[in-house]
């Protein structure tokens, strides 16, 4: 009985090396259950994290609040996932187009049919490219998504630090 | 040096001219005025447009100006501050609002660049003053409310078909929702002009529609896409349903004791059965007309009695006064 599974094993396994023709095979290692989204570990107690950062998602509706808002997500209504997708393109247009710029997330509100975007800016650039920027985001977006969009920003001399990890 | 022909691909080539020279003079030159030397014969001129880098360059002092919470007033006229919906601005709000989880033996963090304050809906554009003057400006477009109709009662009887329908607003681009087509049509068949059999038939055509205890018929239609045309439809079926009340079928004569809503006692199985035991007990020897002896006995105020007891107990069913009554009247009918 052992020789005939042993057989059936070989078959086996001779089956599928020859199908992994070159010898690649899946290699596993042991399963490491921790949570690693959106988490700044403590470190040496030399990194300046603001709020936003140092504190973790599951603390979102406890100490944290939403960055974006819409109504899709309420019971019965639709669109969610089309918002949800809007707001990822933005965060990353905006991201790109003021680089280096922001000093903390964007918070997203829409208001019927109105799209703002609040946005905490560092002084990095001169004020009047900053009204550039500003009056080419919102017409390139509008004129995307068909709605009127406004931005809201707040010049800060540095980033808000709220403890160092 | 031939300044007009510099360009700042050459500024180590210059260096190494210095240090060739035998002069080792360190040209301490800015960025900017390298780029300005290469366009137009510098006089100093200083843009600002260079991100600056670190230890070359001067950085242009910004004189960080004072907040407008600084200047404001107590009387100041907030609607101007706020005057629609926007997100909190610190520099504008002059309160010392903290918000967010103090960290340990620290307080929450400070308004300046708190992004919880921004994340939360602010309801600074809406204060008393703010409401007072849109409903100022929103009077002109209002009309008064009917004199007449002062009591709902009165409303009930000039307007009986009620319609209701609703709107809906989300944020998003679009603003079609496809819930917004139902309409729903309520009437109090005591409103409508019925008979007897037209208001039967009304109610069993109507089914499940038609609420005994308010005596209310509702309508509810979502099947066509459009409000209007659900609107039509809910009028056309009302309509309809008053004239087919009003006509009588063939077939509506072949209506039998189990079709009958409710109880009624004439030629019920129970007159059969009070006749006979009253005729039961009357003395022997007397032979009249049956027709007769039967009008007689029904005439009889004991008779009635029961009979408003019986048809009381089967249409409501049993209660303590309907079976008092019944007992009542037994009792009479039989001498007890």
């Amino acid at each position: 009985l052992i020789f005939v599974s042993f057989q059936t094993v070989c078959r086996q396994l001779n089956s599928t090396l020859w199908l992994n023709v070159g010898g690649r095979s899946i290699h596993s290692s042991a399963v490491c259950c921790k949570n690693r989204a959106a988490r700044i570990r403590v470190g040496k107690g030399d990194r300046p994290v603001t709020y936003e950062q140092a504190l973790h998602p599951h603390q979102i509706a406890h100490r944290k609040g939403w960055l974006s808002q819409h109504t899709s997500n309420l019971q019965g209504e639709d669109g969610a996932a089309d918002r949800t997708v809007e707001d990822l393109f933005i965060r990353r247009l905006i991201y790109g187009t003021f680089h280096g710029c922001l000093a903390d997330e964007l918070v997203i509100k829409r208001r019927g049919n109105l799209l703002v975007i609040c946005a905490l800016m560092l002084q990095k650039l001169p004020p009047h490219k900053y009204y550039f920027l500003v009056g080419y985001t919102e017409e390139l977006l509008s004129h995307f998504y068909k709605c009127p969009v406004k931005m809201e920003i707040q010049m800060l001399e540095e980033k808000s630090v709220y403890k160092y990890l | 040096m031939a300044a007009s022909t510099f360009c700042p691909a050459l500024l180590p080539l210059l260096r190494i001219n210095c240090k060739f020279n035998g002069v080792y003079t360190r040209i301490s030159l800015n960025r900017r005025a390298a780029y300005s030397l290469g366009l137009t014969a510098s006089n100093g001129v200083e843009r600002q447009g260079l991100p600056e880098r670190g230890n070359q360059g001067q950085r242009r002092q910004r004189r960080a100006v004072e907040p407008r919470t600084e200047r404001m007033t107590v009387d100041q006229d907030w609607t101007a501050v706020y005057p629609t919906a926007a997100s909190f601005k610190p520099n504008s709000v002059p309160l010392p609002v903290r918000m967010g989880y103090p960290v340990k033996r620290g307080v929450p963090p400070a308004k300046k660049g708190n992004l919880e304050l921004i994340k939360i809906p602010n309801f600074l554009h809406l204060t008393p003053e703010a409401i007072k003057k849109h409903c100022e400006a929103l009077k002109p477009f209002c009309t008064e409310w009917p004199a007449a109709l002062d009591s709902d009662a009165k409303c009930e009887e000039h307007f009986p078909i009620q319609v209701e329908s609703k709107a809906y607003v989300s944020a998003g681009p679009s603003l079609r929702n496809p819930n917004a087509r139902i309409i729903t049509l309520t009437v109090k068949l005591s409103s409508l002009n019925l008979d007897e059999h037209a208001r039967k038939k009304l109610i069993r055509l109507s089914g499940e529609r038609y609420n005994k205890d308010t005596d209310t018929l509702t309508i509810t239609t979502d099947s066509c896409p459009m409000k209007q045309q659900n609107y039509d439809y809910a009028m056309y079926l009302l309509t309809v349903l008053y004239h087919e009340s009003w006509k009588t079928e063939a077939w509506e004569k072949e209506k039998t004791r189990a079709d009958m809503e409710e109880y009624v006692w004439e030629d019920s199985p129970s007159q059969k059965n009070i006749l006979e035991t009253l005729l039961r007990m009357r003395p022997l020897g007397e032979k009249e007309e049956e027709g007769e002896v039967r009008e007689e006995l029904l005439g009889r105020v004991e008779v009635q009695e029961y009979k408003d007891s019986v048809t009381k107990l089967k249409n409501e069913g049993e209660t303590e006064t309907n079976m008092q009554q019944y007992k009542e009247a037994v009792k009479k009918l039989l001498n007890i």
